[in-house]
């Protein structure tokens, strides 16, 4: 493997040093580009009290190309389909090698906290969403419940 | 006393002169660009680094050993400096859409400025390269909305015939 860029290593250094409120990224052991996440479901959200891990990695190309995210806990959201994988704007098309670990995970953790069911990535759910609000948001609640309690 | 000098080791440094007000990523993206921009870029603060590599500018870009004229900045329209290497690496992508990665305007190279002179060849091919792309996309975009035009017109027709209670309303709001 290629020695690691200087870049990925003030970021890791600064994810450790300095984390950033209700969420965790630490790098694999055998692999500095790969990620095992956590994020702290938003309050006032329907997966407030859940934690969901999330797996991330960098490419080679990193900061050219943005980081891979996705979902491994299970959740209910219109942009999150059922393989963890995240419709998010700043992952694909927005992408700025001036965004971050840091800023991509803080631009999830806001996604949890806003479903938008409009750029629907889960099209069932997202249909859901839209046919009944209160109801999807329910399931959502209990999928919180059900999959993302934190380990002890 | 008599000193005799036997050797004498000459030290220097540099670093580029950038001027004042070509602003460095302290003026990053805008808030709403991606909503949350906390801790997009606090490291380094007292240095002025690439918004790309974040690397000093006085040091080089990851791919070069030699500072300086090995690995030259150049200096955007938009007040955005960048190791050449860096920029013209991400121009080079198409999803950079031609976009400076700090600001998210059309990036050019500032005109007037002797550092970037031998650079305005290669930047201009690169922006050309990435404007036939955008309208290559656009076009494929007019040619869906021309295609959901056609479909909506034919649901509206068939709903003037169906539905007179519908236009009625509808009218009522164009007079409003
Ligand atoms: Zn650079
Ligand atoms: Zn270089
Ligand atoms: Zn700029």
């Amino acid at each position: 493997m290629s020695s690691l860029p200087k870049r990925i290593i003030k970021e890791t250094e600064r994810l450790v040093s300095d984390p950033v409120p209700g969420i965790t990224a630490e790098p694999h052991d055998d692999n500095l580009r790969y990620f095992e996440v956590t994020i702290e479901g938003p309050q006032q959200s329907p997966y407030e009290n859940g934690v969901f891990d999330l797996e991330l990695f960098l490419p080679d190309d990193y900061p050219m190309e943005a980081p891979k995210v996705r979902f491994l806990t299970k959740i209910y959201h219109p942009n999150i389909d059922r393989l963890g994988r995240i419709c998010l704007d700043v992952l694909k098309t927005n992408w700025s090698p001036a965004l971050q670990i840091r800023t991509v995970l803080l631009s999830i953790q806001a996604l949890l906290a806003s479903p938008n069911p409009n750029d629907p990535l889960a099209n069932d759910v997202a249909e859901d969403w839209i046919k009944d609000e209160s109801s999807a948001i329910d399931k959502a609640k209990q999928w919180t419940q059900l999959y993302a309690q934190p380990k002890k | 006393m008599k000193v005799e000098v036997k050797k004498v080791h000459c030290v220097f440094s540099w670093s580029w002169h950038i001027p004042k007000n070509a602003g460095t990523i302290e003026s990053g993206l805008g808030e709403d660009a991606i909503g949350d921009i906390h801790g997009m870029v606090h490291e380094d603060d007292e240095e002025d680094v690439c918004g790309i590599c974040r690397a000093s500018f006085n040091r080089t870009c990851p791919n070069c050993k030699f500072p300086g004229d090995g690995c030259p900045l150049v200096i955007g329209e938009c007040q955005h400096n960048f190791h050449v290497h860096c920029i013209y690496e991400w121009l080079d992508t198409s999803t950079s859409r031609g976009l400076c990665p700090m600001c998210r305007q059309l990036f050019q190279l500032k005109k007037g400025v002797s550092i970037n002179d031998s650079h305005i060849e290669r930047f201009r091919e690169l922006a050309i390269k990435r404007q036939q792309e955008q309208n290559e996309f656009e076009s494929n975009l007019d040619d869906d909305a021309a295609i959901a035009r056609a479909i909506a017109e034919q649901e509206d027709t068939g709903r003037n015939v169906d539905n007179q209670g519908d236009i009625i309303m509808d009218q009522d709001l164009v007079v409003r």
